[in-house]
């Protein structure tokens, strides 16, 4: 329960300044957000974005899940396959949690468990090039 | 003026205190103190941190569904103040919060009577499993030893006979 054991954090350059990464200025998406990504009309957005030249690989490679740019495919088809994938579906598949079951839990209202949400890793158009 | 819930531990915000946290999409998450604000900030999940009350209605260490808990609400219709009314709703209120207390101390009393038995059960298999160290396991045996012997003679007696 709770925090997972860091693992390997002590000579990747990546996460030395682990309060850093905490700041409310560099927030990442939250679940929440990502769930409302996830409906049909801005999930087609996301996945077929304007080629921008400031974002990683253009914004081409989009993994509407874990909020991330890829390079190209084949980096974005293995990040599918990975650990940090993995959980991060696992994760979505339960329904977000809100303000009102905070108040629910403090005793304005009983309790409703949460909706499981079925959740698929995206759909990759096979490129013949 | 109105005494917010914390997004995280469900805990009151009373006017003054802890700090709110508006995203970038205009979101609005309250938070009672800063230990709350730095676990949101971790991205740590209210229902799995377990200090929270959102953890302990998920994994069923509280009462969770009861009438008591229907009467506070959030009602954004405002009332036209009546002595009477008031007076009415105070005492309400100190009823409603009487019958909770008693229920959900029961329910928890209930939920720590299983506990009981499943270490009673614990203690009873111990005792069975390890009879060995309270009673030698050949106690009862010179006794059964000597019986057989005089039946024996005894036998051996009408035999020769």
């Amino acid at each position: 329960m709770g925090k997972s054991k860091q693992v390997g954090n002590h000579k990747s350059d990546k996460k030395k300044n682990i309060a850093k990464t905490w700041k409310t200025k560099r927030r990442t998406k939250d679940l929440d957000q990502i769930h409302a990504d996830m409906i049909p009309a801005n999930s087609a957005k996301l996945l077929k974005q304007e080629i921008d030249y400031d974002v990683t690989g253009c914004a081409q490679h989009y993994c509407l899940h874990c909020a991330r740019y890829f390079v190209d495919l084949k980096t974005m088809k293995e990040h599918f396959k990975t650990k940090v994938h993995k959980k991060r579906l696992k994760q979505l598949r339960e329904e977000p949690y809100t303000q009102e079951e905070a108040e629910r839990a403090a005793g304005m209202g009983s309790y409703i468990p949460p909706k499981k949400v079925e959740v698929q890793t995206q759909q990759v158009e096979e490129e013949m090039d | 003026m109105r005494i917010e819930k914390c997004y995280f531990c469900s805990g009151p915000i009373y006017p003054g205190h802890g700090m709110m946290f508006v995203r970038n999409d205009c979101k609005v998450f309250r938070f009672c103190k800063s230990k709350c604000h730095k676990n949101f900030k971790k991205k740590r999940n209210p229902r799995k941190t377990r200090w929270t009350k959102a953890f302990r209605k998920a994994s069923g260490k509280e009462l969770t569904v009861d009438n008591s808990l229907e009467f506070e609400k959030r009602r954004s219709i405002p009332v036209k103040y009546q002595r009477e009314l008031w007076n009415k709703t105070v005492e309400a209120m100190k009823r409603v919060e009487e019958i909770k207390q008693k229920r959900q101390a029961r329910f928890i009393m209930n939920r720590l009577k299983k506990g009981k038995e499943l270490e009673k059960e614990e203690a009873i298999s111990e005792v069975k499993k390890n009879i060995h160290l309270i009673r030698a396991p050949n106690a009862g045996k010179p006794k059964q030893l000597e019986e057989k012997m005089v039946q024996k003679l005894q036998e051996d007696v009408e035999m020769q006979d």
